[in-house]
């Protein structure tokens, strides 16, 4: 193959497997918007939460990154549970804004928090296999950000069966289409909606962990991944499962398509662009309908 | 510990107008995106303080550092600058990066106070500059220069021909500078530019401008970038499989310790243009290292702590003639001559340049997890190692 077209499949399955990232933090997202209404301002910052366990694991324990999701993962949906539990659950219903503001404060915590714990300069660690790649007919693909890819699609994968597969997951989506009907019908949906946010809280902890090998932490570096998650939720339609799956592929692939082919420069404004025209041309997402819930 | 307590202490001290310490008022990123790069500075400050007050001050009198953090911030640079005027220091050094620097040497020369820059290459912070901006570091085309003679020494020893060069900068005040020194220089030395490219710092996936580089397959890569940025481009320039014959960083985030920490292995046979190293030939380099790594409390220092030193020393050897009036301090910069171990510092007017100390630039290669200096040929501790392809 000619070396440009082998560059340009080697874009493509790049920005595929970064737009899996992508959906990873966008399905969390999306979860909790489905099932509360909640946009969750704090999310990018729970990314940044999960990079800095699997960071501090590392450093103290030489835990390996992808060993440490064990413990991750557990501690995310624990500190979404409490959030949802003791802080959103609390809010009540006056005000629509509250549950906004309340995130977005949180995550200001959040990162305050990490640059006090952690300070203020980038880290990142050093495995063995963080700049290790293989060959795919030419195509060079790196390790950690192919099992970063597979480590979406099996956290979506488990997401669907236990969405459609489990008594808890038929009540998650009662929740979902009507609080006031579930709760009737015996759903204890405050517990419900808590374990929502826990599992979205989870899916931004997992991202977190599965970025680090290929990126460093810092406090901050969930703001850029809170806006990626909200192109992606309303890509595909907010509160719609699939749709922010192929809205997070679909943004990878732009981004880096715009990348390779236009100018570097604009990168994050290629994924934009795409996000304006969708607002303008399907405001209900490129696959929601209008009423559709989760 | 005792340290802090010992400069709070000073601090005070020179608050109380006490009349034997003389401030110098320093300003620079300890917190922000430049955090790395202030710490360093901090200490290179510190280092030259301690040094100068160890043998007995400036006249008799004790010199006290009072530096300002800008958060890596323009707005609060200046303010920073402010403060410190209202407390009539009789100079400044600082700020960190040039794109807040460019802009705090435009200001002091308003305020007609001398401003001593010790890290940032922006080409037009001296050229054409101003009366009041005196630069202790090089600017930036002395990192394109020495990255030339050493291309035309490969190229006349066969030792690896370079036709061809990318260039990948960040897209602000420092690696515009680069990207202008590259496209202009390279070209005119009859290099061929196949493309050049810029990115908004913070950037994360470099991987498909990279691709494109392995298409066009140049000789050379060159790249600008400042901390996290240079880890995550180091890293994917070997995930995507990207091997030209040399991949040059040019200093500032590539000459970080933490740079080869964070790209490990990615790093290794990567030349970096810098100006100070430890391993440099200038008398007191191996001591000015230990001093610094202790300031630092054991971590490896940059060549941002020595330019701070070097910078310190200036002040000091400026404030010794002009006293704590600006002007002569002004004055005295012009003709100031001293020899550090950060390399000799006099600030000259030349090539468009003004009050531009002449650094020599050099090309270090990362090799056992160490830069080692191997151009310019009267500098070089190690011998340039060309990949295996």
């Amino acid at each position: 193959m000619d070396p440009n077209t082998l560059a340009l499949f080697q874009t493509l399955a790049q920005g595929l497997l970064t737009g899996g990232i992508y959906a990873l933090i966008g399905t969390g997202l999306s979860l909790i918007f489905g099932v509360m209404r909640v946009i969750n301002f704090a999310h990018g910052d729970f990314l940044a939460v999960g990079m800095f366990i699997a960071l501090f694991l590392f450093q103290r324990f030489h835990l390996d990154p992808y060993l440490s999701l064990l413990i991750a993962a557990p501690l995310g949906f624990g500190l979404g549970y409490l959030v949802q539990r003791f802080l959103l659950a609390r809010l009540g219903d006056r005000l629509e804004s509250s549950s906004l503001l309340a995130t977005l404060g949180l995550g200001l915590i959040l990162s305050n928090g990490l640059l006090l714990g952690f300070g203020a300069q980038p880290q990142s660690i050093n495995v063995a296999y963080a700049t290790q790649t293989f060959k795919l007919g030419g195509v060079q693909i790196s390790l950690p950000l192919l099992v970063a890819g597979l480590g979406t699609l099996l956290a979506i994968g488990l997401l669907n069966l236990f969405l459609y597969r489990t008594e808890l997951g038929r009540a998650v989506r009662a929740t979902a289409q009507n609080p006031l009907g579930a709760e009737l019908q015996g759903v204890n949906t405050t517990w419900v909606q808590a374990v929502v946010f826990g599992l979205g809280v989870a899916f931004a902890v997992v991202a977190g962990v599965l970025l680090l090998p290929l990126l460093y932490a810092f406090p901050t570096v969930g703001e850029n991944y809170t806006l990626k998650a909200f192109v992606v939720t309303v890509l595909g339609g907010l509160g719609n499962l699939p749709g922010a799956i192929v809205g997070g592929l679909i943004l990878g692939i732009i981004e880096s398509l715009g990348a390779y082919y236009l100018s570097n420069n604009y990168r994050d404004a290629y994924g934009l662009v795409v996000f304006l025209a969708v607002l303008l041309l399907r405001p209900e997402g490129l696959f929601g309908r209008t009423v559709k819930r989760v | 510990m005792k340290r802090t307590l010992l400069s709070l202490t000073t601090l005070l001290l020179a608050g109380a107008a006490c009349a034997e310490t003389i401030n110098v008022g320093a300003i620079t990123s300890l917190t922000g995106r430049f955090a790395t790069f202030g710490k360093m500075q901090k200490a290179g400050f510190q280092v030259a303080i301690d040094e100068i007050n160890a043998a007995g001050g400036v006249g008799g009198n004790k010199l006290a550092l009072l530096l300002v953090d800008d958060a890596s911030d323009t707005n609060k640079a200046l303010s920073a600058a402010e403060k410190l005027l209202n407390q009539k220091v009789p100079l400044i050094i600082g700020s960190y990066s040039s794109g807040i620097t460019k802009p705090l040497s435009q200001y002091m020369a308003r305020q007609k106070v001398p401003l001593l820059v010790a890290t940032a290459v922006d080409e037009t912070i001296t050229k054409p500059g101003n009366a009041y901006t005196f630069r202790v570091n090089n600017q930036s085309s002395v990192y394109s220069r020495s990255l030339l003679d050493l291309f035309k020494r490969m190229n006349d020893t066969k030792a690896g021909t370079i036709k061809t060069v990318a260039v990948l900068t960040s897209n602000d005040a420092f690696g515009k500078s680069v990207y202008t020194d590259v496209t202009t220089l390279f070209t005119k030395a009859g290099y061929q530019v196949v493309s050049k490219d810029t990115y908004d710092q913070g950037l994360t996936d470099f991987r498909p401008i990279l691709n494109r580089y392995k298409a066009l397959n140049p000789d050379a890569v060159l790249l600008a970038s400042y901390e996290q940025d240079a880890v995550a481009v180091a890293k994917q320039v070997k995930e995507v499989g990207l091997a030209p014959k040399v991949i040059a960083g040019i200093a500032t985030g590539f000459a970080l310790p933490n740079f080869l920490d964070g790209a490990g292995s990615a790093a290794d046979n990567m030349l970096v243009a810098m100006v100070w190293n430890p391993d440099v030939i200038y008398p007191g380099a191996q001591n000015l290292y230990a001093r610094l790594k202790k300031a630092l409390g054991g971590e490896e220092p940059s060549q941002h702590a020595a330019q701070s030193y070097a910078a310190m020393l200036a002040a000091a050897a400026a404030i010794k003639q002009g006293g704590s009036d600006p002007e002569k301090v002004r004055e005295a910069l012009t003709k100031i001559s001293i020899n550090t171990a950060f390399g000799p510092v006099k600030f000259r007017n030349y090539g468009g340049y003004q009050n531009q100390n002449a650094v020599v630039g050099l090309i270090t290669q990362v090799q056992g997890g160490k830069f080692v200096t191997v151009a310019p040929a009267t500098a070089a501790k190690g011998k340039l190692v060309m990949p295996k392809k």
